[in-house]
């Protein structure tokens, strides 16, 4: 009975879904690709919001994290004023939003000195001190792990010494769109070339996944968007290009982030992915361990896809949300860099626990695909960026997809001596059968006197 | 003691002189068959086609979820860095077996290797049969008492598993046989032995403890067979000192071995009833052979008149487990197993007596001598057909714990070995899945029928407890379906098809059984789903 509920169960499962498609019937869409350069077959980006490097990985042991000492002044402008303020571990993974305004960061730079930090939230009203907390693996137990695992790059930087609209900007296209920092009223217009224009052109799939993603809402909508809802188009600079909205065969590109999980499960995860978050984006207030369940999720999918063996997945943070870091940015151009961010590699060719230390930006991951595709470069930035090759090691074989788990040290029980039992049991055993052994003989020689008094027989 | 020993001789001599015809009307063919015959023939290939049984098709199905937590126990025990981060190495049971089957997994852990210990103890149990039925009646009974269990279906399934119930009926056995040396030599030195041999019944397994009530029982029953006190008090310290090892080397062990113990005891003393009360009795006899525990009831009912301190020694070595495990909530399949060595030379010693009217020539002649060898056979064939149909491994969609392998167990888990990722968590309905899956996956799993009550729930299992959490959470992405704790637990069940409907669950893997239906028609039935699941 219960076979035949089983059987029914399968059935249904097959209706609603539960089995994949199967690939015959699959499309592959990679038939016509340019061949990639590298092993790397599939390319996964994610911008993830608002933490500085040293915000999550200062404490992280073989990275360029807080120097000895480190503590910034309350008021770098007053040389009688010695208070200053040292990093300091924030509890519960949850914290205000700080202030990362353009301005802001100008002030905290502080024509490259670094210690504006505090100085700059509290002229924005806030509580400065604040830039000075960090996290720990306490609160990033699984990024920490995946650090240990895989790539960990700390010169990794934004790109606009801005906030989120020309940092997402320069991720797509390489510049920051709008000098201004702000979304033109009338959109990008076609002058602004973005890496999904190369990619098109040369017929590499490309997906743009976005979390709780709304159609409906583009530059032309935002106005009426909810205000938790408009930062879809600044993360998705796409939507804000009339070119990709009104072209159905580029806006068929831009879809939910669900799919991201059927492309896995069809085999047809596109070679080049950029996703946002949405609620699970880390920016500040909302829950770094959100976030961090997310990516994991995005990972685990991934691992235990047909996709993980010839796959790269990345991820880094927009800007760095106010927070505290120590590294001046380079200078490169009158936008950037800004500080630095974390960012993570995550792929089965990626060096084992490695820190890297490539100066780094947004355009180093149009900078990968270009190199790894052949696509001509989108500007001066990516043509100059550097590219992150150092990280994997593709002389290795491709590594076994493992799920990285929330502990951060091995989980050690006691465990009870071995050699007492052993020696126990040898013990009990050796005695016991000595004296099993001892009345053997005796009955032996019982038993022989019965045989003589029965004449010889036995019994 | 010489009157028992003239008792013994004269029994032995007047069941030979049952069979005696007149010298002169001998047939010759007969008489040539009969005396090529001896005992030891029949023990030989007792222990041969017991052997075979037991061996036969032995590595078909993979463990079952006591066979994993034992193996898993033994593979801890060397610290096999696959296994032993999932199974404890202490749990309720003293370690004897575990720790003989740990010296054969220093070679690596492998299904087959474990069960052949299993299946060694169980052919050691026959040849010690012989040697009690000889003990107590003579060579003959001990012979067929050996051919009778070689092919019990009782002592054919659970000798073939990785359980401690066949090598705690080996020492049982082993006991038995002292003490029935004693009760025959009145040797002190037996009792001391014997003493041993019950306090390795105890390593093995701790529940042959009960068997001291046995022996008790016995000794106060046949006030005929002299005790005393020096010998008491001998016995006593050994059987102390060998049971004694078995806390005091936990506590010696550290590492919280002492404590874990002790927890698994108070759970194991207020587990709830697993079985109803007619669990035993309708399931028992049928395994032992309904014909044999026939003919061991009514030869004691039509030799009344010869019973002796024999048959009050078997019957207390049966008596006393049965009504303890029959009051005991807790019911296990092969719990009784240690009386069935007694049911068998029961049925021997009743098999011996039955004989034809003796007749001075002709085909009655032929019939009456060759009679006791029909009814052996008879009986034997009455055993041999089920054990063979359980060896033959007819694969099924239900499952009694400690009645065979988990058919589909070993291929999911090899199958989780070689393509989940490793870290990936399980979600089953109970915890018998998950010790497969987790012996053979190397994967953590969880049995969602775990309590999350630390009273009510096995100490060496992890709850979870908010499984609708950790889906969602991303800290289970595997949900495993299987019919055997399905049909035990239809809502747990029912709960993980859900969680699979919920969370865009995807089947990734199925295992299927061939088995016959009703009808007689032979259907593919899926037995174990994994599904992969995502928040």
């Amino acid at each position: 009975m219960i076979g035949r509920r089983l059987s029914l169960a399968v059935l249904i499962s097959l209706v609603l879904g539960f089995l994949p498609a199967p690939a015959a019937t699959v499309a592959r869409q990679k038939d016509d690709e340019t061949a990639p350069a590298t092993p790397i077959e599939h390319f996964i980006v994610l911008m993830q919001e608002n933490h500085s490097f040293d915000n999550y990985f200062g404490t992280y042991p073989g990275a360029d994290g807080f120097p000895e000492g480190a503590c910034v002044p309350v008021d770098p402008d007053d040389p009688s004023n010695t208070d200053c303020i040292e990093p300091f571990h924030l509890e519960g993974g949850q914290s205000a939003d700080l202030d990362h305004t353009r301005e802001t960061h100008e002030l905290q730079y502080n024509h490259g000195k670094m210690d504006g930090f505090v100085a700059a939230l509290n002229a924005r009203n806030q509580d400065g001190r604040l830039a000075m907390g960090y996290y720990d693996d306490r609160e990033l137990a699984y990024y920490w792990n995946v650090a240990d695992e895989y790539v960990l790059f700390d010169k990794f930087f934004t790109s606009a010494h801005g906030g989120s609209v020309e940092n997402h900007m320069y991720w797509i296209a390489g510049q920051p769109g709008n000098p201004d920092g702000r979304i033109p009223e009338q959109g990008y217009g076609n002058s602004v070339l973005t890496i999904f224009d190369r990619l098109e052109e040369a017929g590499i799939s490309w997906k743009f996944y976005i979390q709780n993603y709304d159609s409906d809402l583009t530059f032309r909508t935002v106005a009426n968007a909810k205000s938790n809802r408009a930062a879809q188009v600044i993360w998705c600079p796409l939507l804000n290009f009339p070119r990709f909205i009104d072209d159905p065969k580029l806006f068929q590109h831009i879809v939910p982030l669900d799919e991201y999980y059927d492309d896995l499960d069809n085999g047809t995860l596109p070679a080049v992915s950029f996703m946002v978050p949405s609620g699970a984006s880390e920016h500040p207030p909302g829950s770094i361990f959100a976030g961090q369940r997310f990516v994991q999720t995005l990972i685990h999918e991934l691992m235990r896809s047909s996709a993980w063996d010839s796959s790269a997945f990345m991820w880094t943070y927009d800007d760095w949300g106010g927070w505290y870091d120590h590294v001046p940015p380079p200078p490169v151009d009158e936008f950037g860099y800004g500080f630095r961010a974390p960012a993570l590699l995550v792929s089965p060719y990626a060096k084992r626990g490695h820190v890297d230390s490539t100066v780094l930006d947004f355009t180093s991951f149009l900078k990968f695909i270009e190199e790894n595709w052949g696509l001509p470069p989108l500007s001066t930035r990516d043509a100059a960026a550097n590219n992150f090759l150092s990280a994997f090691d593709f002389d290795q074989e491709p590594r076994e997809a493992a799920f990285l788990s929330w502990d951060r040290q091995a989980v050690v029980r006691p465990e009870p001596n071995r050699l007492v039992l052993y020696v126990t049991y040898s013990s009990v055993m050796v005695v016991s059968l000595f004296l099993i052994g001892i009345a053997i003989p005796r009955s032996l020689t019982r038993s022989g006197r019965r045989r003589n008094a029965l004449g010889g027989r036995e019994e | 003691m010489a009157k028992e020993q003239a008792v013994n001789l004269a029994s032995t001599t007047s069941v030979g002189a049952a069979h005696a015809l007149p010298a002169q009307r001998r047939i010759a063919w007969l008489d040539a068959i009969q005396a090529s015959l001896s005992p030891w023939q029949l023990v030989a290939t007792a222990m041969f086609v017991g052997a075979m049984l037991r061996i036969w098709r032995l590595d078909e199905l993979g463990y079952n979820s006591d066979e994993a937590v034992y193996a898993g126990q033994a593979a801890a025990f060397v610290n096999d860095a696959n296994i032993s981060p999932y199974f404890p190495l202490v749990r309720a049971h003293p370690m004897l077996f575990q720790f003989t089957l740990a010296m054969t997994f220093h070679y690596g852990v492998t299904d087959i290797v474990g069960r052949l210990v299993s299946v060694l103890f169980g052919v050691a149990t026959l040849l010690l049969v012989f040697l009690v039925g000889r003990t107590l009646y003579d060579a003959w009974t001990g012979a067929v008492a050996t051919l009778l269990l070689a092919l019990m279906p009782y002592h054919v399934v659970v000798s073939r598993q990785v359980l401690l119930d066949g090598p705690m009926t080996f020492f049982a056995t082993l006991t038995l046989l002292l003490i029935a040396k004693y009760a025959a030599t009145h040797s002190s030195r037996w009792l001391w032995a014997a003493a041993a041999g019950m306090g390795m019944t105890f390593l093995a397994k701790e529940t042959g403890i009960v068997l001291v009530a046995s022996v008790y029982a016995f000794l106060a029953l046949c006030m005929s067979i002299p005790i005393r006190l020096r010998d008491v008090i001998i016995s006593s310290f050994i059987l102390a000192t060998v049971v004694i090892s078995f806390p005091v080397s936990l506590l010696l062990a550290g590492g919280g071995a002492s404590e874990k113990a002790q927890g698994y005891l108070v759970w194991q003393l207020l587990r709830k009833p697993n079985h109803i009360w007619s669990f035993y009795p309708s399931t028992v006899p049928i395994a032992m052979g309904v014909l044999v525990v026939a003919a061991a009831v009514t030869g004691l009912w039509f030799l009344r008149r010869q019973h002796s301190w024999r048959e009050n020694l078997l019957l207390a070595w049966i008596a006393v487990p049965v009504i303890f495990f029959q009051l005991w909530p807790v019911k296990g399949f092969q719990y009784l197993l240690p009386t069935a060595p007694c049911v068998v030379l029961l049925a021997s010693r009743a098999l011996r007596h039955w004989s034809l009217p003796a007749y001075p020539s002709g085909w009655r002649q032929v019939v009456s001598r060759v009679f006791p060898a029909i009814t052996v056979t008879v009986l034997a064939l009455s055993l041999a057909a089920p054990a063979w149909s359980r060896v033959e491994t007819v694969p099924s969609d239900r499952l009694l714990a400690g009645s065979g392998g988990m058919p589909g167990g070993r291929e999911s888990g090899d199958w989780i070995r070689q393509y989940v990722p490793e870290g990936a968590v399980f979600l089953c309905i109970g915890p018998s899945m998950a010790n497969v899956v987790q012996f053979y996956g190397h994967r953590k799993a969880y049995g969602l029928s775990v309590s999350p009550n630390p009273l009510t729930r096995n100490p060496s299992y992890d709850p979870i407890l908010n499984a609708d959490r950790s889906i969602r959470t991303g800290e289970v992405q595997y949900l495993v379906y299987d019919v055997y704790s399905a049909s035990r637990s239809a809502h747990f069940g029912d709960r993980i098809l859900d969680f699979a409907e919920r969370y865009h669950g995807t089947i990734v893997h199925v295992a299927y059984v061939t088995i016959t239906d009703e009808n007689g028609a032979r259907q593919r039935t899926p037995v174990i789903i994994i599904f992969e699941v995502r928040p």
